[in-house]
């Protein structure tokens, strides 16, 4: 997608250049002093675009268009591709009137298509024969891997094999990987990366609203009168959510934006008020919020009354968190606390509207299901949901995590359903034509009790989609650890070099986004379509292909024999939809997603039938009716006491380490954004930690404090990294910052885990730091 | 521990009809045929909720759209608003105008710029760097007090289409243009022949060197987009409408640039540490309500990085300073009574022609298109890059003339005795050999005491260069009289003043200004004393060497000894001037974290 290449030419090719200049020359002598036109010039040279694109440079002029959606974060952002005569993309840019991004785009989509084109794709299924793996065809591929599973189950059982799947692949490809793992290959067990961003947030929702249910659409970012965000950085992690909160009329005018995070980050730079707690003290802080309001009754006992349960239990829970302690626990001034107390109050004392948002900083933490349950009942307590410019909203990670999190069939049952059900057994599998004894009547141990399994020899077998869980997954020496333990390792992935990649035993070579067809659901609960524009690699294929050819290979072809294609598997999934609150029965395929720009769910038959307006297709939030998913209708209100953190700091390891996004350009493992270029360019090319003033001065020696540039240890009870200092009054005393795309920062992080959602606590850890060597 | 109830697993080669893994893979490599129209088309309602939001734009939108009727860009909606109006009246140009308020520090910009412009590799003409709280600074932390939180804040930034640009003064071959219209500052690419004096020029590190092409290339403010009335692909790109186009008064941007030299801070372009606003007066303006940008530091200030080697350049300098100290040690030794033919000016004249070639020839080699070399007299009005080319090009004849003297005897005996008669012009040719070598050393400390980097203040490059000259001419006599028996003492003393001068100057560029201030921005210093420091002993030893070896040569009369000493010499000026482009820093823009 760029021009020339910068490296230099060959002697060979400089005579070649110098032979052509004089030949230009030559035919011009005036060249020969002044030259302002020549092939250089061309070839950056912009003309009139197309298809309302603007100028482009020639070698990108399209002969046609296509949208798509970004296959990195959540946010869903529209983008158009260019494609050139035979259909392929050269280039893309952001879809001007998408209703997500309006025309922009962050680093990592304007990229996209360039991280394609990498040398480490996977071209060729791989076997490992001893310490190497070896290409082979996809019959032997495919019928090594019937062969080693099917061993391991002969042996184990079938539930010994287990699969650790993605938000990165088409909801299409991940219901259809669920239903032949689960109702083909007789898998009992598998979860997904999105265990690691936003299970938390599915337990509360659930539990609080009786489905997992983001109740709002982008455009409350810009009719909230105050925005409060717990736990989040989008300026970095979502920054197309975050032009979306600049497009808030309001800001400059009174628009409070409150950013609740340990660190000075660039979201807490653009906030007019910036709590910088103490790493985990955040549950503290929403009960005494809670109290806060309460006491000096900034209620909406109306809505209380009409729609929720159990507000009088969590006032009196609540009722322990006064002030004084929450400043001590959260060590912010009480000021500071009274002031955000007072924006949430005039929600109901002067009718602002409040919107909440939350990402990692709630959803990874020992307690995060309780905290989100606890942002979602400052929400409720003051009538702040349903009406626009409110809403007690998470903000997931990954292009697919809400895909997932309906249709990944490892939690829950196909469609939001229960396993435990037999109803819902029934209905899918009537669904679907398949013996419903296929459906196993318990779900998927979580992604942790997995890895538990590995250990304690439940699971043996393991196939790995799209994730990179020997980079990601916490405390991850221990992962490499049990590598041992399994029998057979199957990874399935567009690259053959991620550091799980690299230990399998079989490697399946998959298309990546661009590469193929599917859908995705985007934070707002928006399914957007994405397209192939671009011929994969060498022998991959789709992941969808590839489950199918499983399947058959397998020998249960029958439970995949309707999912033809992707578009065909859609329809099965607005079957499955059907009477569910993620309802979309109204989505007349394909081409009905790419003229909406995306539809929201819900958006039943009933709904697409009786007139909608277009902006009612196009924006729609939860609960506008007070109405939530419970059997009652209502949404509960939930705590428990704060529990202490599971791996305090102590006089051996006195620091507290926090884990997250490094830059905008930068996503997760860096498996695709490392392989751009001009991604590269935008973060530091060294790991760093940021270390408070303070403390780098009570790590210093004779020579002075620790400096920015200098080299240092970070050291916890299960790893040592090595990386630059980075002295910086940002993240505050007694606490180191690590970004998590460097593949050392989970050797450090502690591996425990929320209760309730089984989702891993990356951000406090507790470390040392020392000195090793100078700038 | 399991309830699964499925059967198991049938026997897999009983399945009918297998999938074709062939027909998969078909299937993979096949796009699907699109009809050429955009699927833009087909979503012409922006959502209401944004509606309400982007007023303005959408506005101004339609009211061009109305009155221009052709097809126009759909992005034009979004960024209609932050173009000016009207192109520039006279006196008025084009300027980009950040507003550091909005900017969250995506990125975007870098990479559309990138993308839409078709550059290459990692190519962009836009930077983004760091300005935080510097370190020192200790927030309050009793919860009883609102704290004093720290700042982080990126800043954006591209070529700043200067009212006098320095990448123009300095190019050797006129290939930057302002546009009298729009004063865009324009770079020619097929006119550039890759010499990249322009990256020394601009203080800002805009124009960025494409080691493909062996040329430079820059931003030109997507000037073929602005004249069509659309945005800069930078403007277009950023989600929050941070970049914005201007249009701003020449003559009120250089009063405002004049004030600032005298007050010494920017009403428009107050960064910290960035270089001073009258150099080249920058059009560029930085916007903050909220931010006192004095109390911020680059979160790269602490960790310079170290410059550029410029090899051939590195080459260039030291062995055409020394080469003209052959020639000098030629003119003096000939005012002090050695006879013109004598071995002695044999020896320093053609040692020194030769080691001249040698060094103009690495200057070429530094080109990307040398065989464009021509070109580098084109700017002998502003640059003293084309000065040099002319000066070395007129000194050259002249040095030649004062070997042919030197070997007047022998090129006699092939030409006739009539060439015997140049021996009368001894004393003018040698003499203006000299003066004509130094004149052209004289135009290459120019060359970058024009740049204005704090390492190459006029004193101290007049000093360092013509002290390598005068290290030359001492070390290239003392060879040249030791392999003759002649007296070599006072050459020798004069190579040990030289080289005793050049590392008392070195000092004072590490140790003792380090010393003195450790000033924070002595950027030079810093690098000197960290990441340089292996190198500085490597200086400091060869030179020491050859200083201490060279008088054993006078004393012994050993003429391998000596040439052994001027090697180790030659080779301490040769790394000292590496040092001279790697410790090379000064104020910038702001860089990013250390890395």
């Amino acid at each position: 997608m760029s021009g020339s290449s910068r490296s230099t030419l060959s002697p060979a090719d400089r005579v070649q250049v110098a032979l052509r200049d004089f030949r230009d020359i030559a035919a011009d002598p005036k060249r020969a002093l002044k030259n302002e036109s020549g092939p250089i010039t061309a070839e950056l040279l912009r003309e009139p675009g197309r298809f309302g694109l603007g100028q482009r440079v020639g070698d990108q002029q399209p002969a046609a268009t296509a949208a798509s959606v970004c296959g990195f974060c959540s946010t869903g952002c529209g983008l158009t591709v260019s494609l050139d005569a035979s259909g392929e993309a050269i280039g893309l840019s952001p879809r001007t009137q998408y209703p997500v991004n309006l025309g922009m785009a962050c680093p990592k989509g304007w990229e996209a298509l360039e991280v394609l084109a990498a040398d480490d794709r996977a071209t060729r299924p791989l076997l490992r024969e001893g310490d190497a793996l070896r290409p082979v065809d996809w019959d032997t591929a495919l019928d090594a891997f019937c062969d080693g599973f099917q061993r391991v189950q002969n042996r184990h059982g079938l539930d010994s094999v287990a699969f650790l799947s993605t938000g990165q692949i088409a909801t299409e490809e991940m219901a259809l990987l669920g239903t032949v793992a689960k109702f083909g290959m007789g898998l009992v067990h598998g979860d997904g990366n999105t265990r690691q961003c936003m299970a938390t947030a599915v337990t509360a929702y659930k539990q609080s609203f009786g489905f997992d249910a983001p109740p709002y659409t982008y455009a409350d970012f810009e009719r909230s009168d105050a925005l409060i965000f717990w736990g989040a950085n989008p300026c970095l992690a979502h920054p197309i959510m975050w032009e979306r909160v600049m497009r808030n009329p309001r800001r400059g005018r009174g628009l409070e934006i409150a950013c609740l995070d340990p660190r000075r980050t660039e979201t807490a730079m653009q906030a007019t008020q910036h709590l910088p707690l103490r790493p985990k003290s955040d549950l503290v802080l929403a009960y005494g919020l809670a109290k806060l309001l309460i006491d000096r009754g900034a209620i909406d006992h109306d809505f209380v009354a009409a729609h929720t349960s159990g507000f009088e239990r969590y006032a009196e829970h609540v009722a322990a968190f006064g002030l004084d302690l929450v400043a001590r626990e959260t060590e912010l001034p009480a000021a500071m606390i009274e002031r955000l107390a007072d924006t949430l109050a005039q929600a109901v004392e002067s009718g602002r509207a409040v919107s909440h948002w939350w990402t990692m900083g709630v959803n990874q933490s020992h307690e995060g299901t309780r905290l989100a349950q606890a942002i979602i009942a400052l929400a409720l307590m003051t009538g702040q949901i349903g009406k626009p410019g409110t809403g007690a909203n998470s903000i997931t990670g990954q292009c697919n995590a809400m895909g997932s999190r309906l249709f990944s069939n490892t939690t829950s049952l196909l469609g939001g359903r229960s396993f435990e059900s037999a109803d819902d057994r029934r209905e899918v599998a009537g669904i679907l034509g398949i013996d419903e004894a296929r459906i196993p009547r318990e779900p998927s141990l979580a992604y942790d009790q997995i890895i538990d399994g590995i250990e304690d020899g439940r699971i043996r077998g393991l196939w790995v989609i799209a994730t990179n869980p020997a980079h990601s997954w916490i405390h991850r020496g221990r992962l490499e650890r049990l590598r041992e333990r399994l029998e057979f390792l199957v990874v399935q992935d567009m690259y053959d070099s991620t550091e799980t990649a690299r230990i399998a035993d079989l490697v399946l070579p998959a298309a990546g986004w661009g590469e193929k067809d599917g859908t995705f659901i985007n934070s707002e609960r928006r399914i957007g379509r994405h397209r192939k524009v671009s011929r994969a690699p060498g022998e991959a294929l789709a992941d969808f292909a590839i489950f199918r050819l499983i399947a058959d290979r397998w020998g249960c072809g029958e439970v995949a024999g309707r999912w033809t294609d992707p578009e065909a598997a859609f329809g099965l999934l607005r079957e499955l939809s059907a009477g569910q609150p993620c309802d979309i029965t109204g989505i007349d395929g394909y081409a009905a997603l790419d003229s909406a720009g995306g539809i929201q769910w819900p958006f039943s038959k009933e709904l697409a039938g009786t007139s909608a307006s277009d902006d009612e297709i196009t924006e729609r939030r939860l609960f506008a009716d007070g109405h939530f998913f419970h059997a009652d209708g209502r949404a509960r209100f939930i705590c428990d006491a704060p529990t202490e953190l599971p791996e305090p700091t102590d006089a051996a390891y006195p620091l507290t380490l926090l884990t997250g996004r490094g830059s905008a350009s930068q996503w997760h493992t860096q498996t695709r954004t490392a392989k751009s270029a001009v991604l590269r360019k935008l973060y530091p090319s060294q790991p760093y930690v940021e270390l408070d003033p303070r403390d780098a001065d009570a790590l210093g020696d004779d020579d002075g404090p620790v400096a920015t540039g200098d080299r240092v240890a970070v050291e916890s009870r299960r790893g040592r990294v090595e990386v630059i200092a980075h002295v910086t009054p940002t993240v505050g005393r007694g606490r180191v910052f690590l970004p998590m795309h460097d593949v050392g920062t989970n050797r450090l992080t502690h591996g425990s885990f929320d209760p309730h959602s089984r989702q891993p606590s990356y951000k406090a850890s507790a470390v040392r730091v020392e000195l090793v060597s100078r700038r | 521990m399991s309830t699964v109830s499925a059967p198991p697993p049938a026997d897999r080669k009983a399945t009918a009809a297998p999938l074709s893994v062939e027909a998969l893979l078909r299937q993979q490599q096949t796009l699907t045929p699109v009809m050429p129209a955009t699927d833009e088309e087909t979503v012409n309602d922006i959502p209401a909720a944004s509606e309400a939001a982007s007023e303005t734009a959408v506005e101004t939108f339609s009211r061009h759209h109305e009155s221009s009727g052709t097809e126009r860009p759909l992005q034009e909606r979004w960024y209609r608003s932050l173009l000016p109006a009207e192109p520039p009246g006279p006196g008025e140009q084009y300027a980009f105008e950040v507003d550091l308020d909005a900017c969250s520090g995506c990125k975007a910009c870098v990479v559309a710029c990138h993308s839409l412009n078709g550059l290459a590799d990692d190519e962009a003409w836009r930077d983004v760097g760091l300005l935080q709280t510097p370190p020192a600074h200790t927030p309050a932390t009793s919860i009883d007090s609102l704290i004093e939180l720290p700042v982080i804040q990126h800043v954006t930034t591209a070529c700043h289409h200067c009212i006098d640009p320095g990448c123009l003064r300095g190019c050797p071959v006129d290939a930057y243009e302002k546009d009298p219209a729009t004063g865009i500052v324009r770079h020619l690419d097929d006119q550039c022949f890759g010499c990249q004096y322009c990256t020394l020029m601009c203080p800002y590190e805009v124009p960025k060197y494409h080691a493909g092409h062996g040329i430079v290339r820059k931003c030109d403010m997507c000037s073929g987009r602005l004249a069509a009335g659309e945005a800069p692909a930078c403007v277009q790109a950023c989600p929050h409408e941070a970049i914005r186009i201007r249009t701003v008064s020449q003559a009120g941007v250089k009063a405002a640039a004049a004030r600032a030299a005298v007050c010494g801070t920017s009403d428009t372009f107050a960064l910290p540490d960035t270089p001073p606003v009258d150099q080249t007066v920058p059009t560029t303006i930085y916007r903050t309500e909220r931010l006192d940008l004095s109390k911020l530091e680059p979160a790269d200030l602490r960790t310079p990085r170290p410059s550029h080697a410029h090899g051939p350049l590195t080459i260039m300098l030291a062995l055409t300073q020394i080469g003209v100290g052959g020639l000098v040690a030629a003119a003096a030794m000939w005012l002090l009574g050695t006879p013109a033919t004598a071995l002695p000016i044999r020896i320093a004249a053609l040692v020194g022609f030769a080691i001249l070639n040698a060094g103009l020839a690495a200057a070429t080699l530094h080109l990307g298109r040398p065989h464009l070399a021509f070109r580098a007299v084109i700017g002998w009005r502003h640059s003293w890059l084309s000065r040099e080319a002319i000066a070395f090009g007129l000194f050259m004849p002249v040095a030649a003339a004062a070997v042919a003297v030197a070997f007047s005897d022998a090129i006699a005996e092939f030409v006739g005795d009539w060439f015997l008669g140049i021996q009368s012009l001894a004393g003018p040719i040698f003499l203006s050999a000299a003066v004509a070598g130094l004149a052209a050393v004289f135009t290459s400390v120019m060359i970058y005491v024009a740049a204005r980097k704090p390492l190459w203040t006029l004193p101290t490059t007049t000093l360092r260069f013509l002290l390598t000259t005068l290290l030359g001419a001492g070390a290239l006599a003392s060879v040249s009289r030791i392999a003759a028996d002649d007296n070599a003492w006072l050459a020798v003393a004069a190579t040990l003043l030289a080289v005793a001068a050049k590392l008392a100057l070195d000092f004072r560029a590490t140790v003792l200004r380090s010393a003195e201030a450790i000033a924070i921005d002595d950027h030079s210093a810093r690098l000197l004393r960290g990441p340089l420091r292996r190198v500085v002993t490597a200086r400091l030893a060869l030179s020491a060497a050859g200083a201490v070896l060279l008088p054993i040569a006078a004393i012994t009369g050993s003429v391998g000894l000596a040439a052994v000493a001027a090697t180790l010499l030659v080779a301490g000026e040769l790394v000292e001037r590496w040092l001279f482009f790697t410790a090379v820093a000064g104020p910038k823009m702001p860089g990013g974290l250390p890395s």
